[in-house]
């Protein structure tokens, strides 16, 4: 089990690594699909499996869909393919820098390259993430509120900056 | 801009800042930070130019890149102390990984490059806004965490900045620019007295904000953006020209005005810490940014441009100066007799 929850560690990385290194958005995707399945996993190793689910429901089914297909609308007809040049050097160039990080953070050595599973248990009478989730409609409603504000601003300032068509925001560059 | 978008990002500013000042829980002041970087990427990339496009994805990269250092180095903390206070920051590593987060929050010098290019990107009152009410949060967190910052690192970026700040100021012709450096080298300013005195740093924070307002709304009036268009904005306002001068003065923290009361409280505090070596080196490092200070005050207040004018005055009377340029601009002159009374209420 250790050594699955270490290979999903690295599928993790290798998922940024592709988010990071992508010659197109579609290709980039990919990449932060898998990210994400991996994170998802590993919400469920720590037990929290409604906030797993949560994530993979709207993050992957809500929120990636809706980006692939307005980049789908938004299309080049010719994008860049995973066999170019630049590709192989964003990915040797990333790789080394993440090694370069591991060493000169030490981690490799203090960790062991070890994993900890945890277990959520306790005296409760429903799993943690559930009554975490409760909590946010009720003491924690402010957060609630300022997180949705959140997420709506973005929403409205990307409106906002792709508006205007030859005259606006985007045109320019 | 929209109205209706102006309302959201107006809202969002006021709404980002209010809750990173108030809060006491990393998570809300990361939120706040957020909520504040989000909320002026439309007021930056406002003109639609090419430059302002970039320098609205220079600010997002760059202050995203610091909320997440903010949060990693909260979470840190919190695994290994488990709690997520944000006056109880304990862990070394959390504590470097903050100052460092900070520094780029601000535009301390090693991670001040955006900042120039950003400010000449944007309007002059975004500018305004970029240079202190985008300021406040971070200054707030520093605040808090004053005990928990990394001495060494801190020094190090507040006498850069004030170098930094001053040299790669003296060969511009750009207001803004220039302003982006005296902005930086104020900063650092700010940081050196933190840990033994943060009272001072919110005091030199204040004033800054003061004169660097009456600075950008002055030049907002006159819509001059260069030193060659400076030399010529007599003609529109002689007054609020003559005004400028001072207030430049001021900025640079000459006796007579207010801009003087910071420095020198920082260097009688420096001195107290046993840092008189640091003093020095900020003292003789502040003559830089005297330097184009005074040829900005020159600039402003010289009735012989380089070329000839039509006229001593222009006819038309349509200015639209903004009424706290009055305020601000009494203050910043006149405020130096009032120390006593200002340093008690800080």
């Amino acid at each position: 089990m250790t050594y699955f929850m270490l290979f999903l560690g690295l599928c993790f990385v290798l998922g940024g690594l592709a988010v990071a290194s992508n010659p197109s958005p579609y290709y980039g995707v990919v990449g932060l699909v898998l990210a994400s399945v991996v994170g998802c996993g590993w919400l469920l190793s720590l037990g929290i499996s409604f906030v797993a689910l949560v994530l993979f429901m709207v993050y992957l089914g809500g929120m990636l869909v809706v980006f692939v297909y307005s980049v789908a609308l938004a299309a080049d007809p010719f994008p860049e393919t995973w066999g170019d040049w630049r590709v192989l050097g964003y990915g040797v160039g990333l790789v080394g820098v993440l090694v370069a990080g591991v060493v000169v953070s030490g981690v490799g050595e203090y960790m062991k390259l070890g994993v900890w599973t945890v277990d959520s248990g306790g005296a409760v009478f429903v799993r943690l993430d559930f009554s975490g989730v409760a909590m946010f409609y009720s003491w924690g409603v402010g957060m609630f509120l300022v997180a949705g504000w959140g997420l709506l601003l973005t929403l409205f300032v990307v409106l906002e900056l792709v508006r205007g068509l030859s005259c606006g925001a985007i045109r320019a560059v | 801009m929209n109205p209706h978008a102006k309302l959201i990002t107006t809202a969002s500013l006021i709404l980002g800042t209010t809750i990173t000042i108030t809060s006491n829980h990393w998570a809300m002041a990361w939120t706040g930070l957020e909520i504040n970087t989000i909320a002026i990427i439309p007021m930056i990339s406002k003109s639609h130019h090419p430059r302002a496009i970039e320098a609205t994805i220079k600010y997002f990269l760059v202050q995203a890149a610091a909320s997440a250092s903010i949060l990693f180095s909260s979470l840190i903390n919190a695994w290994s102390t488990g709690q997520w206070d944000i006056t109880q920051l304990t862990n070394p590593t959390s504590c470097l990984l903050l100052t460092a987060a900070i520094a780029m929050k601000l535009g301390l010098v090693p991670f001040h490059f955006w900042f120039p290019e950003v400010l000449q990107g944007s309007s002059l009152t975004t500018a305004l806004l970029l240079s202190t009410a985008m300021k406040f949060p971070p200054i707030t967190i520093l605040l808090l965490t004053s005990n928990s910052l990394n001495p060494p690192l801190l020094t190090l970026m507040a006498v850069a900045s004030a170098a930094l700040g001053g040299w790669t100021g003296l060969n511009q012709t750009q207001l803004r620019k220039i302003l982006a450096f005296s902005s930086i080298s104020h900063l650092g300013w700010m940081t050196v007295i933190i840990i033994y005195a943060p009272k001072l740093t919110l005091l030199t924070f204040l004033l800054y904000t003061l004169l660097t307002s009456a600075i950008f709304l002055s030049l907002n009036t006159s819509h001059t953006t260069k030193l060659s268009t400076l030399m010529t904005s007599w003609t529109k306002t002689p007054m609020l020209n003559a005004t400028l001068m001072l207030i430049l003065l001021s900025l640079a923290g000459l006796p007579p005005f207010i801009g003087f009361l910071p420095k020198w409280l920082i260097i009688q505090e420096l001195t107290k810490q046993e840092m008189t070596s640091t003093a020095l080196t900020l003292a003789l490092l502040s003559l830089l940014s005297l330097f184009f200070y005074l040829r900005l005050a020159y600039s402003s207040s010289i009735t012989l441009p380089p070329n000839s004018t039509n006229q001593t005055k222009h006819w038309y009377t349509n200015k639209n100066a903004n009424p706290l340029i009055a305020i601000l601009t009494s203050l910043s002159i006149l405020l130096l007799p009032l120390s006593p009374l200002i340093l008690p209420t800080i």
